[in-house]
């Protein structure tokens, strides 16, 4: 296969799936054959708290460029709409 | 010269070879206020008033946010998507009156080793046309090989920063994780993702590298470490011992490149020479994938298409659903503690290996990428082209600082020889990587 871009049909997404899948299958099982008898925490954890400030970022271009990305909104709030983004 | 002339010679040779003959693709969109930007930094330069990066010409990735710019992805997802912020190291570029240039191609949410998976078109390896530039931050150092801008930055999760400055023979840095802030960028997998600087050489790279380090409070994982200081970069350091990867690649050419350097700058030097051995590392892909699998799945479920863009199962190519749909199915399945799980414990015992190395030696070099780079378009597994990142993903598993460097050529194509020091340890690899890199001149 190639990895160039291209638009994926329903039936090529179910196949992607189902290959994935199962190299992901034997990637676990290679995995499988490490020494698993790790006792330190897998997962490194901060504090975890920052400071919060004003975002600067509320700002009037910002505002606008919030509404320009919306795919459907009314005059000041944007619509939330599942689906809307499809072309008739 | 002027920032602005200098900015016109590359907007003349943007001109003449992104989207015109040789037709690199390297950009998705110039800025449209570069000019206008570029005269207030000479004004400021005239003032003796300006920044650090003032008359450097920057492109950056598709996936960091700059505001009033598209934040594309290179995806059809979010095509028309603007930024409404800058990312943090924007601020930090513009600060210091760095000139944007544009927005740079790249893999398709950052999914590709190639360059090719962008929505928008491959970009093509200015060295050699044919080739793919290596991803994902393909447009970044494909615009600086070019001869389209100063310097870049792209984003490196398991290679994408590494291996396309290795193909495209400039200088890609990977800097500790949690040393550069991540707010802004739209991630691939957020526990590896680092925001790093490519540029033409060693000292340029580190000059964007010393403004975009720092402690963010927008990024709760950051940390602040010892700042750069760029006259010790430049200086040679004694009493180096080299760690000598030992890990076999079927390409003997690469390898005796990487060989032929590490003696000659013993030689040179007088520094020591140590084989390392790092344990389970040909388990690097099996290791890193199932984590980016389960991470990007899960940072992409923001691409519902109600808020903004389309629904991303909807509107992406092959390579970024494999990683969605492949990790909707193992997330679904991880009750067993089969994948993510033992992902984990594989990441822990690599951090743990590569701690205990570092302790041993100054740094860790090896080739960047165990083969050399496909045509484009041409047909490979998905296993082969992970396998281009076997050697540079234990350095994002560990979350320690790497470097890709050019060190020659075979056939014509570029080879890059990495270069790898422990956690926040960036002040020794650059001084390791600039006296590799005054061997070249």
């Amino acid at each position: 296969m190639d990895f160039l871009w291209k638009k994926v049909s329903e039936k090529e997404k179910e196949e992607i799936q189902k290959k994935a899948k199962t190299m992901m299958d034997s990637f676990s099982k290679r995995l499988s054959k490490i020494d698993k008898n790790i006792k330190a925490p897998l997962i490194e954890r901060g504090i975890g708290e920052r400071e919060e400030s004003i975002e600067e970022s509320n700002d009037d271009f910002s505002r606008k460029i919030m509404f320009e990305n919306a795919q459907n909104k009314n005059k000041d709030f944007v619509i939330a709409e599942k689906g809307g983004w499809r072309e008739e | 010269m002027k920032t602005v002339d200098k900015l016109k010679k590359y907007l003349v040779e943007i001109k003449k070879n992104d989207q015109n003959g040789k037709k690199i693709n390297a950009f998705l969109q110039l800025n449209p206020d570069v000019l206008k930007e570029a005269r207030i930094i000479d004004e400021k330069i005239k003032k003796g008033k300006a920044g650090k990066l003032a008359g450097q010409i920057i492109a950056i990735k598709a996936n960091i946010n700059v505001k009033g710019l598209n934040a594309s992805c290179a995806s059809k997802v979010l095509e028309n998507y603007k930024a409404p912020y800058d990312a943090t190291v924007i601020q930090k570029i513009k600060k210091e009156d760095g000139v944007i240039i544009g927005i740079a191609n790249c893999d398709e949410f950052a999914s590709g080793s190639s360059g090719e998976t962008s929505a928008f078109g491959p970009t093509k390896n200015p060295i050699v046309l044919n080739y793919v530039p290596g991803g994902s931050s393909s447009g970044s150092a494909a615009a600086v090989a070019a001869g389209f801008c100063d310097m870049a930055l792209g984003s490196d999760t398991g290679c994408s920063i590494r291996l396309p400055a290795s193909f495209c023979g400039v200088v890609g840095i990977k800097p500790t994780y949690s040393s550069v802030s991540r707010y802004g960028l739209i991630d691939l997998s957020m526990s590896l993702d680092q925001i790093g600087p490519l540029a033409k050489n060693v000292s340029d790279s580190s000059l964007l590298l010393s403004v975009i380090m720092g402690k963010d409070e927008k990024d709760s994982t950051s940390q602040e470490d010892k700042k750069i200081n760029l006259n010790e970069v430049e200086k040679t350091p004694k009493d180096i011992t080299i760690g000598v990867l030992d890990f076999v690649i079927k390409d003997k050419n690469i390898q005796k490149l990487i060989d032929e350097k590490v003696e000659e700058v013993i030689q040179k030097y007088g520094w020591k020479i140590k084989k390392i051995k790092i344990g389970n590392i040909d388990l690097a892909v099996e290791t890193y994938y199932p984590m980016v699998y389960v991470e990007f799945f899960s940072g992409t479920r923001k691409f519902d298409g109600r808020r903004y863009g389309k629904k991303i199962e909807d509107a992406a190519g092959p390579e970024v659903l494999r990683r969605i749909l492949g990790g909707s199915e193992i997330t679904k399945a991880e009750y067993g503690g089969r994948y993510y799980h033992n992902s984990l414990i594989a990441k822990k015992i690599f951090s743990d290996e590569l701690a205990k190395a570092f302790k041993k030696v100054d740094c860790i070099v090896s080739p960047v990428t165990p083969k050399l780079p496909h045509k484009i378009g041409e047909k490979i597994s998905v296993e082969d082209m992970y396998a281009y990142d076997a050697l540079t993903i234990p350095h994002n598993l560990y979350g320690n600082c790497a470097l890709s460097l050019p060190i020659g050529k075979i056939d014509g194509i570029p080879v890059g020889i990495q270069i790898a020091c422990d956690k926040f340890q960036e002040q020794r690899m650059l001084q390791i990587s600039m006296a590799f890199e005054k061997l070249n001149s």
